[in-house]
């Protein structure tokens, strides 16, 4: 946390320089630095008295798969649109999460498409994304 | 009282009265949905209240809010696994009595106990919101600036492992409000060159991923978990042996509820735990808690709706949020151009109190709903997560993505949803660092008009006595449990 915010606080040398009259004695970098040294300070007490909290489990592998399938999604929706991308998104998070019955998986995920479709796209006229095959 | 009367016309409205009731609606089906909270609803439905008027919007999310907790309560008594983490305290005692075949008795309390604490606070709100707001006209930058640093400061117990730690995530929530331009000199800060940051984050992505997103990876984690539905008969309202023996429960909750939830960053589920130990302390039959004793659902179940409306006091009257769900309402505002604050009283009382008059809609209906269909309810909570969870992302994707129809929005969500996990996993809390998200800026800005008033000197503080006192408030949250304790490890 500490290095996290030392390299905040670095960046913040890079922040355009105005002249003082301008800037009114309050730089754009004055209340980012004062907000860091209070993060750097707190972090400091953690580190010095840690809270009584018991170590987390670890991650299940679940969880990286399904990670992963978020950004499968968005790798996705650069090929065959955002619809179609949140179809097969819906059937294969699904079946990863171990529902087997293919007929169920796709018919919900087409009642949820539709839903989308007249909600979001006809009602709201959202345009997203149509892929790279439209 | 021509301001309440307009207001309360305004509910005659259809559009708005529709609102109200798919707020209640999807507030209880949520509430009760285990992992879908109130928060992950008002920030996952955020985006489509863009299309609506301010009043539609903060009504249609007021509701969610409302009902949310009831519908928490649903499977807490069914399952015993809270839909909602302010109905944790209620299963303690609401699961006994559905193992012991009591659940329609326990859901008819529930609903009449949530009820009556929601509409105690909402009547507390309606006259206290605009004497703290005429309180509150007079502050000046510097006052503001004290208060916001207050509300910060009480963030430290808004849940999680530590006050520490929750006051890093805070810390880190108003540096994300500093991304974008420079308020006053307008240089790009934390841009990294990326055009759309120039105006700052905005809050839908990264209310989406802290919520609706962190939630889908912690569902992940937990796909093996198996729940136990008890068997529900029919709910009835209370009978009057059952009214009587938790008058006293209710009444003393639905005042604590309602003033742990005007205290900014204290929200529902502190509210809860603390009522159902002071039910308990005042009850004659303690040994009858954690076995199935009704009062020990009433009492919880009135402090956490009273909490709601307690919590909107300082949303409204001071542009403090109350709680995390508080924080993303008053993102909502912000994002429909609205600042909520004192002025708003008078130059808009109408939305006020058309918001007032809403949530005592809300509380009147989910109380009829939750007495009605708690069946259909209990049925909705059996959802396989393999067909509820990719459904709650897809909302979420387009819900980030609609607003400005940007991939890059929906680019944040999911990193937020990445950085909200691993919070969890180390013990931070993600609503900490959405109300210092929403702080952020008026930390800032007041700081630097406050400055600028003092001639650059931080000693002008001292002249300020509202401002002392709030600083002296927030020294006393801060230091206080520290002192208590180390005074009681002294021999």
């Amino acid at each position: 946390m500490i290095a996290v915010a030392a390299m905040l606080f670095a960046l913040t040398f890079g922040f355009e320089k105005l002249p003082a009259g301008l800037v009114g004695g309050f730089g754009a970098e004055a209340f980012p630095r004062l907000v860091l040294g209070v993060i750097a300070g707190l972090a400091l007490l953690l580190f010095i008295a840690p809270p009584d909290s018991e170590p987390s489990a670890r991650i299940p592998p679940m969880v990286y798969y399904t990670a992963g399938s978020l950004l499968a999604f968005m790798a996705l929706v650069v090929l065959v649109g955002m619809l179609g991308a949140m179809f097969v998104f819906l059937i294969g998070l699904g079946y990863l999460w171990g529902e087997r019955r293919a007929w169920l998986l796709l018919m919900v995920s087409a009642l949820v498409m539709a839903t989308i479709w007249a909600v979001f796209i006809k009602g709201f006229a959202v345009q997203v994304p149509q892929g790279l095959w439209h | 009282m021509d301001a309440f009367l307009a207001g309360m016309a305004l509910l005659l409205d259809p559009k708005i009265l529709l609102v109200v009731f798919a707020g209640t609606l999807l507030g209880i089906v949520v509430g009760a949905l285990p992992g879908i909270s109130g928060s992950t609803t008002t920030a996952l439905l955020l985006p489509f209240t863009i299309t609506m008027t301010p009043v539609m919007a903060i009504a249609f999310l007021g509701a969610i809010y409302c009902a949310a907790n009831f519908g928490g309560s649903i499977t807490a008594i069914l399952v015993n696994s809270p839909g909602d983490p302010s109905a944790s305290a209620t299963a303690f005692d609401g699961y006994p009595m559905a193992v012991r075949g009591e659940a329609g008795r326990a859901l008819g309390m529930s609903a009449v106990a949530s009820a009556i604490g929601g509409i105690f606070s909402v009547v507390v709100l309606i006259f206290a919101a605009p004497l703290l707001a005429r309180m509150a006209y007079s502050f000046g930058p510097p006052e503001y600036f004290a208060l916001a640093v207050f509300g910060l400061s009480m963030v430290a117990m808004s849940g999680g492992d530590s006050a520490v730690k929750n006051l890093i995530a805070g810390a880190f929530g108003v540096m994300l409000a500093t991304v974008g331009q420079d308020i006053t000199t307008g240089v790009e800060r934390y841009t990294f060159g990326v055009y759309s940051f120039s105006d700052g984050i905005e809050f839908i992505p990264v209310l989406i991923g802290l919520f609706a997103l962190t939630e889908l990876l912690e569902q992940a984690s937990q796909l093996a978990r198996r729940t136990a539905m008890a068997r529900l008969g029919a709910v009835r309202l209370p009978s009057w042996a059952d009214v009587r023996k938790c008058a006293k429960a209710i009444s003393l909750s639905s005042v604590l509820g309602t003033f742990i939830g005007v205290l900014p960053a204290l929200g529902a589920t502190t509210a809860a735990m603390i009522a159902y130990v002071e039910t308990k302390r005042w009850s004659k039959e303690k040994d009858q808690f954690g076995k199935g004793a009704i009062e020990g659902v009433a009492g919880p179940e009135a402090a956490n709706n009273a909490a709601v409306g307690g919590a909107m006091v300082p949303t409204l009257a001071l542009g403090i949020p109350g709680s995390g769900t508080t924080a993303i309402i008053l993102a909502g505002l912000i994002v429909q151009g609205v600042r909520p604050g004192p002025h708003l009283f008078t130059e808009q009382p109408t939305l006020l109190y058309a918001v007032f008059s809403s949530m005592l809609l809300a509380n009147l209906l989910y109380l009829a709903l939750g007495l009605g269909f708690a069946k259909v309810f209990a049925r909705i909570t059996q959802i396989p997560p393999q067909f509820l969870w990719p459904t709650v992302f897809v909302l979420s994707v387009i819900g980030a993505y609609a607003p400005n129809q940007a991939m890059a929005e929906v680019w944040i969500a999911i990193a937020f949803g990445f950085i909200g996990f691993f919070m969890r996993r180390f013990g931070f809390s993600p609503a900490p660092l959405v109300i210092g998200l929403v702080l952020g800026k008026l930390v800032e800005e007041t700081l630097k008009q406050s400055l600028i008033i003092f001639d650059l000197s931080w000693g002008g503080f001292l002249n300020r006595p509202i401002a002392l006192t709030l600083f002296g408030l927030t020294a006393l949250f801060l230091l206080g449990p520290f002192l208590l304790q180390r005074l009681r490890e002294r021999p």
